[in-house]
């Protein structure tokens, strides 16, 4: 079975978000960044299917200037080739556009399975495999929490709301977003990454500009608090008398 | 002639036998440490020797546990006795003139009866006391060769009791018993007094028997020797010898090749030494006893580990499918077990060296991606903004804001001392407090003193004891940047952890400036005058921290310190070298508490409340003073005891105002 695991990497949220607050821009060259934690369960559940039942695992990104890490790291973890998909490309770069790229790389390709993460702190709505799979018109599954090679196909194990678990089998090809791999991400040793940044290579591939639709976002800004929480202090007589208070009056004391 | 021609031809049959087995058993290993990574034990020897001798002879290790020492000092001695036994027992059998001179054969006489005096308290130890610290050993092992030292030792009284009866029919000369050599003149006697003595069969016969019992199971024990505990009868002195010297705290030696690692995987990821002490161990659990992992009930006993790792080594030997040492010898569970306290090697009477094998062995975990949860986040961290915290490196240096005087940055202008804070210093709420109140003091002393705000990461002690050597060296490279381009006379940091990296870990970079802890610092000052305290007149108990005693041998400074403020020191009954880990280091304080019976910390506490009207516990680590408080809390003695920074009782000696939030409870 051959494999792809697609990722990207996105502002680290440790650090602010660089915003111009005048103009509503995000000022992306000037955040750091770090791989899509959804990306890292999605290469995690590659390689546990790898180990499973033997697959061939390719990680892919598109090169928006920090992707080599990435890409080293997944190679450190046990994937076995690495795919920079390269162009005028910047951390700005749309994840409708982003798709757009992938699926134009994919289609030349003959995977048998895509893996992505399910959503990623940019794309609140898991829309890099949606959209992959729906420009290339592979049937797609969403919140997928494990996955199995069976057959031709695979079986895998989607998340409903309330509490609910489905098996599905599918056939291949098939576009999955993974919630999360069976097991937590394995750690790369810094020692391992550099070792195969220098003993193996990424290969590089030409891809054009796609046209797509687009946004125009009007402008970013920080939520406007409506509320904030009341700090109660003192000793513990007072702490304690206020919190009765509180309680009294909002009704929440019975007599 | 013939009975003596059949003894002659006897003893160098069994000798011959005893040393090509003994030979065939040992030539393997030394192979094994042939091909082993390489280590200089060999410098300074001078002092080696003296230290060695000090061990060997002055039992310093041994007699720290009484009875035991004591017991192995008999039998110890006994052996240096029984050499000259066997030269005068073989020596007769080839020359029947030799006979041993008066004191030597009361020497013998009396030390025999010590060894056999010794056994028996050896297996009074074994079969009544019980220690748990033999968990896990071979007793068998140790009962077969306590029984052969008692038949060797019976061995020589039956064939000197017999030998003047004996040696005309045997030997043909005449000889007669030795008074001086007092217990077998007195079985002697009896012999004679049974009629036993001068019948000649009879006579033969006990001599015989005696010689066999002792020069024939003294080679059945040299050839028993290789696969026992007993080796260290050959072993030990030369691993005393080879002990790791300066600088003790230096965990990892500079890798000798590029792309080496610090992962053990095999037995030549070891070096020799290393392979040396799997062999050298005696089972005597005396690492299990002080390990505080294992006192928690976690999986581990450095004891196992190396009991482990030589069973796999021995497996490997005798043609065995080798099993991954990591993960399958020695489990994982064992290996984040270990706080890398070194309690284990202070304890070892032969010097063995648990923690850089267990780091190796993490290390090759790490490698294969197997860590802790929590602690892998930790690393990311690391890797990513240079704390432990999860925190922007930018907000390393925010608990100065609120300071009356800011302090210089030393990316930018000389300093006298170079302040290295530390994560906890750094970035946990309540630590912040004592780094404010440390600015504080250095102030009143009129210090020129700065630090190296964003510019400093963590120092990468605990990273490279986690066994993850490339982030060490990243987070290394980090600091040394700006280490080695600012200007300064001298490192001062509160932390034990990051002074031991700056101190031993990154003299592998080629650094080498020095560095004080505070409470080597803070006793400077005062004795220069420049801080004056006026006495506590408190009564309290020290912590030793691990990285700042055990591994840097900083006892005095902390405890002159404190005489200094005026304040009675009681100590724990595990203080300096024996002090107890809180817990937290090797990473421990960021895994997963699993399977812990009593945490190390609480553990601390309860023994800390023992002391007699001690209401203080002093720390001098930043990790202590977090440890130490959740520990009051957890066992319920926020009546009984505090914890106090060493930090806040001189900085309320001297006058300053300490703000309630520094003391970790009311």
């Amino acid at each position: 079975m051959r494999i792809a695991v697609l990722m990207k990497s996105v502002p680290d949220l440790v650090e602010d978000i660089a915003l111009d607050e005048d103009s509503g821009q995000v000022l992306f060259d000037e955040m750091t960044y770090v791989p899509s934690e959804w990306d890292d369960q999605a290469l995690e559940e590659a390689l546990l299917i790898k180990e499973e039942s033997g697959a061939e695992v390719t990680a892919v990104t598109v090169d928006t200037g920090d992707s080599d890490n990435i890409l080293f790291t997944a190679l450190a973890k046990g994937a076995d080739h690495a795919v920079k998909l390269v162009g005028d490309y910047d951390p700005s770069l749309t994840n409708r556009r982003r798709a757009q790229i992938f699926a134009d790389y994919l289609r030349d390709q003959a995977f048998d399975l895509v893996l992505s993460g399910v959503q990623a702190i940019d794309d609140i709505d898991g829309q890099v495999p949606g959209l992959v799979a729906g420009i290339m018109g592979w049937p797609h599954a969403s919140v997928v929490t494990e996955v199995h090679s069976k057959d031709k196909g695979v079986v895998l194990r989607q998340e409903y709301a309330g509490g609910l678990v489905a098996e599905i089998e599918a056939s291949t090809p098939l576009v999955i977003g993974i919630q999360a791999a069976r097991k937590p991400p394995r750690y790369a040793s810094i020692a391992k990454v550099r070792q195969v940044a220098k003993t193996q290579q990424i290969e590089e591939v030409e891809a054009e500009s796609p046209d797509v639709p687009t946004l125009a976002v009007r402008r970013f800004y920080k939520p406007v608090a409506s509320g904030h929480a009341e700090m109660i202090d003192g000793d513990v007589e007072e702490v304690a008398s206020r919190i009765i208070e509180i309680l009294q009056e909002r009704n929440l004391l019975r007599r | 002639m013939i009975g003596q021609d059949i003894l002659m031809v006897l003893t160098i049959l069994m000798f011959l036998s005893a040393t090509g087995y003994f030979v065939y058993r040992m030539l393997p290993i030394f192979r094994v440490m042939q091909q082993a990574r390489s280590t200089n034990r060999l410098d300074n020897w001078p002092k080696r020797l003296s230290f060695m001798l000090g061990q060997v002879f002055g039992h310093r290790r041994l007699l720290r546990i009484r009875l035991s020492g004591i017991l192995h000092f008999f039998i110890f001695s006994g052996f240096v006795i029984l050499l000259i036994d066997i030269v005068s027992a073989i020596g007769q059998v080839f020359d029947p003139h030799l006979v041993l001179d008066a004191p030597l054969a009361f020497v013998v006489d009396l030390w025999a009866l010590l060894v056999l005096v010794g056994i028996a308290l050896a297996v009074y130890q074994r079969a009544v006391l019980k220690p748990e610290r033999y968990h896990g050993s071979d007793e068998r092992d140790g009962y077969i060769i306590l029984a052969m030292i008692a038949v060797i030792m019976i061995g020589i009284y039956l064939h000197e009791s017999f030998y003047p009866f004996a040696a005309p029919y045997l030997f043909h000369v005449h000889a007669a018993l030795n008074p001086w050599g007092f217990v077998s003149y007195a079985m002697g006697h009896l012999w004679i007094q049974m009629g036993l003595a001068h019948n000649a069969a009879v006579a033969e016969t006990g001599y015989i028997l005696g010689y066999l019992l002792d020069i024939g199971m003294v080679f059945a024990f040299m050839a028993y020797l290789p696969t026992s505990k007993h080796l260290h009868i050959f072993l030990a002195v030369p691993s005393i010898f080879l002990h790791k010297t300066r600088p003790y705290g230096e965990l990892v030696p500079p890798m000798q090749k590029e792309d080496e690692s610090m992962a053990i995987r095999t037995f030549r990821d070891m070096n020799w030494k290393d392979i040396l002490d799997l062999f050298t161990c005696t089972e005597c659990g005396r690492c299990q006893a002080v390990c505080p992992a294992h006192a928690a009930g976690q999986p581990l006993s450095p004891k196992m580990v190396i009991l482990e790792l030589r069973d796999a080594l021995r497996k490997e030997l005798g043609g065995g499918e080798p099993v991954p040492l990591a993960g399958g010898a020695v489990s994982a569970e064992e290996l984040w077990s270990c706080t890398t306290c070194g309690a284990c090697q202070e304890a070892c009477p032969v010097f063995i060296e648990h923690v850089p094998k267990i780091a190796g062995l993490r290390a090759a975990l790490l490698e294969d991606g197997e860590v802790d949860k929590n602690s892998q986040k930790v690393l990311v961290g690391w890797d990513r903004q240079g704390n432990s915290f999860g925190q922007p490196q930018r907000k390393r240096p925010a608990w100065t804001k609120v300071l009356d005087v800011p302090i210089k940055d030393a990316r930018k202008e000389p300093v006298d001392w170079l302040w290295f804070v530390g994560d906890f210093a750094s970035y946990d709420p309540r630590l912040q407090e004592l780094s404010r109140l440390v600015a504080q003091i250095l102030e009143r002393a009129g210090i020129d003193f700065g630090i190296l705000y964003e510019g400093e990461s963590n120092a990468g002690n605990e990273a490279l004891r986690m066994g993850e050597f490339g982030l060490f060296e990243t987070l290394a490279q980090k600091n040394l940047k700006w280490l080695e381009k600012a200007e300064y006379n001298q490192i001062f940091t509160t932390d034990p952890h990051s002074f031991n990296a700056l101190r031993n870990e990154y003299r592998k970079f080629g650094f080498e400036k020095p560095i004080r802890h505070y409470t080597q610092a803070f006793l400077d000052l005062i004795e220069q005058g420049r801080l004056s305290p006026s006495p506590l007149g408190i009564r309290v108990t020290y912590h030793d921290p691990c990285y700042l005693g055990r591994w840097n041998r900083v006892f005095d400074a902390p405890r002159q310190l404190l005489e200094k403020m005026g304040v009675e020191l009681v100590e724990m009954p595990r203080h300096g070298a024996n002090s107890f880990c809180c817990g937290a280091g090797g990473g421990r304080i960021w895994m997963e508490e699993v399977g812990i019976k009593e945490r190390p910390a609480d553990n601390r506490i309860r023994e800390a409340l023992t002391l007699d009207a001690v209401n203080y516990f002093v720390v001098a680590c930043p990790k202590d003073m977090s440890m130490f408080s959740a520990a009051v809390q957890s066992t319920g003695s926020e009546d009984r005891i505090k914890v106090v920074d060493v930090a806040e009782l001189l900085a309320q000696a001297v006058g300053l105002s300490v703000p309630e939030s520094a003391v970790a409870m009311k």
